[in-house]
């Protein structure tokens, strides 16, 4: 790849950094994302778990589990967003009759996801470590590091199945960027670990990559993981996802020319 | 003749509903040639299929059939190499509505890959071909429709398209900036030579505007040609209104039908109406029969015929 053509590629993934960074600048209502539900979510948890006077180690388990469900949520909010905020701006046409890929679609809003998702966790872990005396540094940087990125990429892959659902089935779908990650919280082991789950279910949860991620950090906190190689597994699975989606968006992206859809998106 | 635009066979159908497909055919075996640097238009009724032309023009919809090339390149096949040279710009803009005119400006001169320098001179000028600077950190959603659709067209050439798509650029807009707006159409096409096809149901812009329009109709182009052309295909014609002293003769009658381009004649008492394909070139004849048969004209006035009527006759599919 030239020079130029490098510094092109970075320059449309830049504009897609440009909207979302501004329109969520802008919007009240993305502030609120950042503190208002993930703190609303956080504190009732943690202080549900103090009252029912739960063991530090049990406590810790469910912090885990909620703070990366609150950076997660913001995160992939903002994959979605990059679609959205040209639905709800009815200017789609204007953002599919330029010569951009789904890549710099997808990799600069995620930019801004991680920036903001990042907010909220390390907000989180500061507030679990003051108020439950929790601490998220156990596992130490580098495991640290990998399960944010790992979390992140989640992120990307649900933000990416709204896009594909929204080129696919229109406004109506745009529901799914805030009931998919409410769907991971019931299968994933967010509150409870997924060997609890009915057999049907456990099996779904093998095929969500979070699950892997969840056990992993947790290990650090003596929680004994359900499934072997699981940071692999997780990263194996959330990879071969993002490789699906960003085909599966191409297709829906065709098939959407081929309806009308993405006209009557900018209707 | 090189041709920016080639269509050949186009066929465009809607299919809606789940369990009840419900098929809607909205171009039907469509052929276009528009050459490079015309500036063309589009017309036809509502649902004609103007817009749907134009957005399997501009890689928004896929055809079902027929052959689509864009700037010498085939459409979808290179779609990404096509949209580098296109843009398009239509009637009641939207944009993202927390940006303002700037950062509108800069998102979209972005995705075009415009970086750094390049960028902001770009911007700049078309902030002040548009006459925009004094809304630069407005709001999208704070302008007004008028402000709006100057921001679609400065966006419509932040990458200096060498053809653009206008879909009723004036629509919604008052006279005065629906005039300025046609000014700058105007001169973006003589300036740069731009290939321009835009849509439109304003007819007057249309024959100010367009060298050639084609009439759409039920998916298909009906007619095409200058406003001019098409007037005399379907004798339309100028009218020329003569009233004199006395009455006229069979002879002066028959010499007045003969004239070419003469469609018809009507005579009363002392007036006549005749139906002329172009007054310019007609009424010089006339008044030559007149004056050599020593009849006295009293008054003249001439009805000269629009394209709004080639637009009704075809709408009416009188034609």
């Amino acid at each position: 790849m030239s020079l130029s053509l490098l510094h092109e590629e970075i320059t449309k993934t830049r504009a897609f950094v440009f909207k979302n960074w501004i329109m969520a600048r802008r919007n009240v209502f993305t502030l609120l994302e950042i503190l208002f539900w993930p703190s609303v979510a956080f504190l009732s948890v943690g202080l549900l778990a103090e009252f029912v006077a739960l063991e530090q180690k049990m406590k810790g388990f469910i912090l885990v589990g909620v703070v990366s469900m609150g950076a997660l949520q913001v995160c992939q909010l903002d994959v979605a967003y990059a679609l959205l905020y040209d639905v709800w701006s009815k200017a789609v046409k204007h953002a599919f009759i330029v010569p951009v890929g789904i890549r710099h679609l997808i990799f600069g809003s995620l930019i801004v996801g991680i920036i903001r998702g990042g907010i909220v966790f390390f907000l989180l872990v500061g507030a679990s470590y003051w108020i439950f005396a929790f601490d998220f540094t156990v596992p130490g940087i580098g495991p640290l590091c990998l399960f944010l990125f790992g979390l992140f990429l989640n992120a990307a892959m649900v933000g990416c199945l709204v896009c594909i659902l929204v080129l696919t089935f229109g406004n109506r779908a745009e529901v799914a960027a805030w009931s998919l990650v409410s769907l991971m919280l019931l299968i994933c082991g967010i509150y409870y670990p997924v060997t609890i789950l009915p057999r049907w279910a456990g099996t779904v949860a093998e095929l969500v990559p979070l699950t892997y991620f969840l056990e992993y950090f947790r290990h650090f906190y003596g929680f004994q993981p359900t499934f072997t190689h699981v940071l692999a597994r997780g990263y194996t699975l959330v990879i071969t996802y993002l490789l699906l989606e960003f085909y599966l968006m191409k297709v829906a992206l065709r098939r959407a020319k081929k309806t009308g859809l993405l006209l009557k998106l900018s209707e | 003749m090189k041709f920016a635009i080639e269509v050949k066979g186009l066929r465009k159908t809607f299919v809606s509903g789940w369990l009840r497909k419900r098929e809607k055919t909205a171009l039907k075996d469509l052929d276009l040639s528009v050459p490079q640097g015309a500036l063309w238009g589009i017309l036809g009724q509502n649902g004609a299929g103007k817009t749907t032309l134009l957005s399997v023009l501009s890689n928004l919809l896929t055809p079902e059939q027929g052959e689509v090339r864009v700037l010498g390149k085939n459409m979808p096949a290179h779609a990404r190499k096509i949209c580098r040279r296109i843009n398009l710009c239509s009637g009641h803009a939207n944009f993202l509505w927390s940006l303002t005119v700037r950062e509108n400006l800069d998102y979209y001169a972005m995705l075009y890959g415009l970086s750094g320098r390049r960028r902001q001179q770009q911007i700049e000028h078309l902030i002040e071909l548009f006459d925009l600077a004094e809304f630069v950190r407005v709001r999208f959603d704070e302008l007004s429709t008028g402000t709006k659709q100057k921001l679609s067209l400065a966006k419509a050439l932040i990458n200096e398209p060498e053809l653009l798509f206008l879909d009723e650029p004036t629509v919604g807009l008052d006279p005065d900036v629906a005039r300025r707006i046609r000014e700058y159409i105007q001169r973006l096409h003589d300036d740069k030579g731009t290939t321009i096809l835009l849509t439109t149901h304003n007819m007057k812009e249309a024959e100010t505007l367009c060298q050639q329009v084609a009439f759409l109709k039920d998916g298909t182009i009906k007619a095409c040609g200058r406003p001019q052309e098409l007037k005399r295909e379907l004798r339309l014609g100028d009218t020329i209104l003569v009233s004199f002293q006395g009455s006229l003769p069979v002879s002066t009658v028959s010499l007045l039908q003969n004239i070419r381009g003469v469609y018809g004649l009507q005579a009363r008492n002392s007036s006549c109406t005749i139906l002329v394909d172009d007054h310019k070139e007609r009424l010089p004849q006339v008044l030559d029969v007149f004056v050599s048969n020593k009849i006295f004209i009293n008054d003249i006035r001439i009805q000269e015929s629009n394209l709004e009527d080639v637009f009704i006759t075809f709408a009416r599919g009188d034609h």
